[in-house]
């Protein structure tokens, strides 16, 4: 579904991602893991358009999206939850997840249901709808900004450490909502530091270092993570 | 001190007057700054040229008061949407400091093309609204100012009922709140700037052309409105468009209550104290809150 072939991607003049290559297959739930400042973040800018690469191509579902703006990727499906849990602090919580659906601000009925959706998924926000989102716990943001992202019916979602700074309870919670998506066959690359959280959920495991994937394997009962710290830090093959 | 207080309502009248032009100049400053992150020195030359819009509807297409705020709306739209293309929307994502300076330049040329067309004479306009002042109590007021503050609650309502429940009005506050959000949202930068910058320039030529009727148009009429939006957009935080507007009447009411009881010269000087007063306490302004980033 995604096909990321040797982009080379940064910040003006420092290039950060190198001959970056990488395959998100539909229905697929993959994960990223990295140590901090390996670029992992960087990488889902990337795709989401919000960085510009100056190498390589990027193509979901065949077509070329590489040098898109960043407002045309929910457009073609895809939706980035970024790091840090970012919302309109200013604006109320429904708001907040109704900007989501923004591409497709006409299809009122769809975006009614939907807002229904989110709102049995996230009980939280429903409460505090009305509430600026500038003083939800760091928890319900997570959640708006994951509601906010599902309002554009994306085929395929990029997740940015959505368990960062998070209390273990909300971490659990989100795991089962992320399972949920799985299982509704949506489509997910999500990056973490969470080890056991993208042991747990992931299909496929790539490790970025430096900029690069260092190492990609398949999850599978007999999944090994004993030697994982090893390819972040640089000393395993 | 009884007599005093007799033109109390008279003074704030005045100043409601007042105010209700500085919330329209005022209100596109903070909306274009908010979003755009254009700090517009033009905007007073916008003002101006509001004024010139309404002279020609009102002078020399003898249209009456609706019409000619139709005309002066529509040109404006169709200025702010040139300047926006051709000055601006080039510097955008440079260097804030080349759009400051292109802003400074616009409102030079702009002066100077009003000088060179029309000339210094100031003009006045007439609104076809009967002349003589309408007693309420101890209040006098003509028609054409009681339609000024009318106008002005009727742009401002609309406004802010856009802002709050149309697409385009969430596009446009989620852009001035959080780019990176909208961006991944789905809004479209380009197409939200542009409209920010129409609404901006068109709510400055409306305030131009209803203060036109209380102050004569001439080019350089936008130098001093300009500096009171600026004091107004800081004391209310950059960006906050209610701050603006209670400020804004604020602003007008305060002057002329000084100007009424401690004498004209101070009029124009008090504005600057309060902006002193009000960044020296809280530098984010009275409704600005301090930006935090997780
Ligand atoms: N906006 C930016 N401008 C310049 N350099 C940046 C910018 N954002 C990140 N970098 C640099 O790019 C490198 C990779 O950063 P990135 O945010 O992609 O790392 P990460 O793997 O997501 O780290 P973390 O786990 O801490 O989120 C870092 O060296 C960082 O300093
Ligand atoms: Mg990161």
């Amino acid at each position: 579904m995604l096909e990321c072939t040797n982009v080379d991607a940064g910040y003006g003049k420092v290039m950060i991602l190198h001959d970056l290559n990488l395959t998100v297959r539909q229905g697929q739930l993959s994960a990223i893991l990295g140590s901090n400042g390996s670029g992992k973040s960087t990488a889902l800018k990337t795709l989401a358009g919000l960085v510009t690469p100056v190498k390589g191509q990027i193509t979901l579902d065949g077509k070329r999206i590489d040098g898109l703006p960043a407002n045309a990727m929910t457009e073609h499906g895809m939706c980035l939850v970024p790091q840090g849990k970012e919302v309109l602090a200013g604006m109320s919580v429904e708001e907040n997840i109704l900007i989501g659906a923004f591409h497709r601000r006409k299809d009122k009925s769809g975006i009614a249901e939907d807002l229904d959706r989110v709102y049995s998924q996230f009980p939280r926000l429903k409460v505090r709808r009305k509430a600026a989102a500038g003083v939800l716990s760091g928890g319900e943001r997570q959640m708006l900004s994951l509601g906010r992202a599902l309002m554009s019916r994306p085929k395929l979602l990029l997740l940015d450490e959505p368990s960062a700074a998070l209390a273990p309870k909300v971490v659990g919670e989100i795991s089962d909502i992320l399972r949920g998506l799985r299982e509704t066959g949506l489509t997910m690359l999500l990056v973490e530091q969470n080890v056991s959280m993208a042991v747990e959920l992931a299909e496929e495991i790539h490790i970025l270092r430096e900029g690069r994937i260092a190492h990609s394997r398949l999850n599978g009962p007999d999944f090994d993570t004993s030697d994982l710290k090893a390819y972040y830090l640089g000393s395993g093959a | 001190m009884v007599s005093d207080l007799v033109l109390l309502p008279q003074f704030l009248t005045n100043g409601l007057v007042i105010g209700s032009g500085y919330v329209l100049v005022a209100v596109g400053l903070t909306l274009i700054f908010g979003i755009l992150h254009i700090v517009n020195f033009a905007h007073g030359e916008f003002y101006m040229l509001g004024g010139f819009a309404a002279v020609l509807g009102s002078q020399l297409l003898g249209l009456p008061a609706l019409p000619t705020l139709l005309v002066v709306a529509v040109v404006m739209a169709a200025f702010g949407l040139v300047v926006e293309r051709v000055v601006f929307r080039p510097l955008g994502g440079k260097d804030p400091t080349n759009a400051i300076i292109a802003s400074f330049g616009l409102s030079v040329l702009l002066q100077n093309l009003m000088l060179k067309t029309v000339g210094a004479e100031p003009m006045a306009v007439k609104s076809g609204f009967a002349p003589g002042a309408i007693q309420i109590g101890n209040v006098f007021i003509t028609a054409e100012r009681i339609a000024i503050v009318a106008a002005m609650a009727v742009i401002v309502a609309a406004l802010l009922l856009v802002l709050r429940y149309t697409w385009t009005g969430r596009a446009l506050r989620s852009l001035s709140e959080n780019p990176t959000v909208a961006l991944i949202s789905g809004v479209n930068v380009r197409r939200v700037s542009l409209i920010t910058f129409v609404i901006g320039s068109v709510l400055a030529g409306l305030s131009g052309a209803l203060m036109s009727t209380v102050f004569m148009v001439q080019p350089n009429s936008g130098a001093l409105i300009v500096m009171k939006a600026f004091i107004i957009v800081v004391v209310a935080g950059m960006g906050s468009i209610e701050g603006a507007i209670i400020v804004g009447l604020a602003l007008g009411l305060i002057e002329s209550l000084v100007a009424g009881y401690m004498g004209n010269e101070l009029r124009d000087i008090v504005g600057f104290l309060i902006v002193i007063l009000v960044l020296a306490v809280r530098p984010q302004g009275l409704f600005g809150l301090k930006t935090e980033r997780s």
